[in-house]
């Protein structure tokens, strides 16, 4: 068998290994569980999506939270009945295409990922005459001004009191699946010679320039595709909890993504994933600590909140001790196993 | 057939025609009315003291500063203040004074970059892995290995760009340019920070790559041995304007130019 074969191979294996985990997990898991390893699904399809901005193309890019929040009110809008939506507007009543309007949940996803995309190409123009911490600054407006719009708009988003009631169609199939699809599709783009000229863009931009590289045409590309993948996250998101109101997708959001790709390792899509799962996780482990400790001598009361601490905490360790995040540039390959192993093999038949 | 109201000079392909090119930062004229015709096949230096405006003439060129006067003409077109990429795209490339490598990337893929304007198949080929997709990467990967072959590093293929030694970053420089398949190579101070061992070398190799490749090459260097053994034609600039031109011998005698690099003699 040659190389390419063993690792379809391998590939194929470790998805039929991580289905039966999630097929377990639908069947016997408890719904907590279930709600965890959800997390767990979307935030890998957002942070590997961000991380492809971020790290990929070396710009530090912090407004996601508008493409997640544009993604999810859309496709929630899409998956409403008229009746529901009737229902839900008792202020002002949703304006007209809107209110008629109603997509099956996989159309739905799909317009939220188009719409967080077509507003990317948007803002684009504006924020890519600017570089580093300006182009921060304006992306970071960029998504303040989607949330504040999405608090105003009571005729299309409901204003403050959000969207209620919506049907829960996210379950593992569907948050892991869309995250094992981004994964592929941004692992083959990263790794193809678009993805070397991202790179070569945040190496260096004046020499990726001079080699034929046109720098708009590639950011706007990773940040379009971007968009709509947190976008679809975003959808992902709105049918996994029901509610949505804009408080959900404040500089919080964006600042946790951040967390994650910074702690995985920024340029690493592997990273991404280890963040995302560690950050599911750890959010619901760390829970500990906001409940009143007894401490035998003493008790300590919870105090809510104290998650975040431990998580800035965790942060700032990484950044000194770890500058470059758990994974730094490296990826996981199927490469690396088998040249070790083949090296002990080959130490085996020594005499 | 020619028409007939154009002169016999008009049907002579211009290759690179700079004409009287002026480059002001603010109250400080950086380079004052440059003009430079290029024949295919030359090789031609610029030479000056530090500050003459030589790299400034680079960066106009490949249109990283936009001219405050003039006009470039490349194979009858005006590339003047064209974006850097699309005058790349059109047959000029350049190498760095400062060495600008993609540092975090393999020494190949440093080269791969290059042949990324000759890819056909557009994004989503590559997204979903098409065969299209498959069989560009394969071309692009063997002819970059190609030209690090041609450079002599192709064993150094899989080393990342950083790790190279610093002649070898040079010379990774220029293999990234050529693969941009160039037709007229811009070299900033190649032999800057070499050996004499390596500078002759390298002379070697510009010789080389200009023959096989059929460059034309316009270089920039200060070590004054490569550039009267190299370059066929000289141009001298000091405090951005031209003080010279000529061929090496005639440079070399020149009373400008030795007053230029050495001042005025004193009179006792």
């Amino acid at each position: 068998m040659t190389r390419d074969r063993v690792k379809l191979v391998l590939n194929i294996l470790a998805l039929l290994l991580l289905f039966s985990i999630l097929y377990f997990f639908d069947r016997y898991g408890s719904p907590y569980h279930v709600r965890i390893l959800n997390n767990m699904g979307i935030f890998i399809t957002l942070a590997v999506s961000y991380n492809l901005v971020n790290g990929y193309c070396g710009v530090l890019h912090l407004g996601p939270n508008a493409f997640i929040a544009i993604g999810a009110y859309t496709s929630s809008l899409l998956t409403m009945s008229p009746l529901e939506k009737q229902m839900n507007f008792i202020i002002e009543p949703l304006m007209w295409p809107l209110s008629v309007l109603q997509a099956p949940f996989s159309l739905s996803l799909i317009c939220g990922g188009v719409a967080a995309a077509l507003f990317a190409f948007l803002i684009s123009f504006p924020v890519f005459r600017v570089r580093g911490d300006y182009l921060a600054i304006v992306t970071l407006g960029f998504g303040e001004v989607v949330r504040v719009l999405c608090n105003a708009s009571q005729s299309v988003t409901n204003g403050p009191l959000g969207l209620k009631g919506l049907t829960p169609h996210t379950n593992l199939w569907w948050s892991w699946g869309i995250a094992v699809l981004t994964l592929i599709l941004v692992v083959r783009l990263v790794n193809s010679s678009y993805g070397r000229a991202m790179k070569a863009i945040r190496d260096n931009e004046p020499a990726a320039m001079a080699m034929g590289v046109n720098p708009f045409r590639h950011l706007l590309m990773a940040f379009l595709i971007s968009a709509f993948f947190c976008g679809v996250g975003g959808g992902l998101l709105a049918h996994l909890i029901t509610t949505i109101s804009p408080t959900l997708f404040t500089f919080f959001l964006t600042f946790n993504l951040l967390i994650i790709v910074v702690v995985g390792g920024l340029g690493s899509t592997t990273g991404a994933v280890l963040g995302a799962i560690l950050f599911a996780w750890g959010g619901e482990a760390l829970r500990v600590v906001e409940s009143p400790m007894n401490l035998g001598f003493m008790t300590l009361p919870g105090i809510p909140g104290m998650r975040m601490v431990l998580f800035s905490v965790i942060l700032m360790l990484v950044i000194i001790f770890m500058r470059r995040g758990i994974m730094g540039h490296r990826e996981f390959s199927w490469d690396w196993i088998l040249d070790k192993l083949q090296r002990k093999e080959a130490e085996l038949k020594k005499p | 057939m020619p028409a007939p109201f154009l002169s016999p000079e008009r049907n002579m392909p211009m290759f690179l025609k700079i004409e009287k090119l002026v480059m002001q930062f603010g109250g400080l004229t950086a380079v004052d009315s440059f003009s430079l015709e290029l024949q295919p096949g030359e090789l031609v230096g610029l030479i000056g003291p530090n500050g003459a405006g030589k790299t400034t003439v680079f960066n106009m060129v490949t249109g990283t500063y936009k001219p405050s006067a003039g006009k470039i003409h490349w194979l009858d077109q005006d590339i003047t203040g064209l974006p850097v990429h699309q005058i790349t795209a059109k047959g000029l490339a350049r190498t760095f004074q400062n060495v600008r490598l993609f540092a975090e990337m393999t020494v190949l893929e440093n080269v791969m970059v290059s042949m990324h304007i000759t890819l056909q198949a557009s994004f989503w080929k590559a997204m979903l892995g098409l065969p299209h997709y498959r069989k560009e990467e394969r071309r692009i990967r063997d002819e970059a290995l190609e030209y690090l072959r041609e450079l002599g590093l192709a064993h150094l293929a899989d080393e990342k760009a950083s790790s190279l030694a610093y002649g070898q970053q040079r010379r990774l420089e220029i293999a990234r340019a050529l693969a941009t398949k160039p037709r007229l190579l811009l070299l900033d101070e190649p032999a800057a920070g070499m050996n004499p061992l390596e500078t002759k070398d390298l002379a070697q190799l510009v010789r080389e790559i200009r023959d096989k490749y059929g460059l034309t090459v316009l270089l920039i260097e200060h070590d004054m041995k490569f550039v009267m053994g190299l370059c066929e034609r000289i141009k001298v600039l000091d405090h951005g304007i031209t003080i010279a031109e000529g061929t090496p011998s005639e440079i070399q005698s020149n009373p400008h130019v030795i007053k230029a690099y050495l001042g005025e003699p004193k009179h006792a």
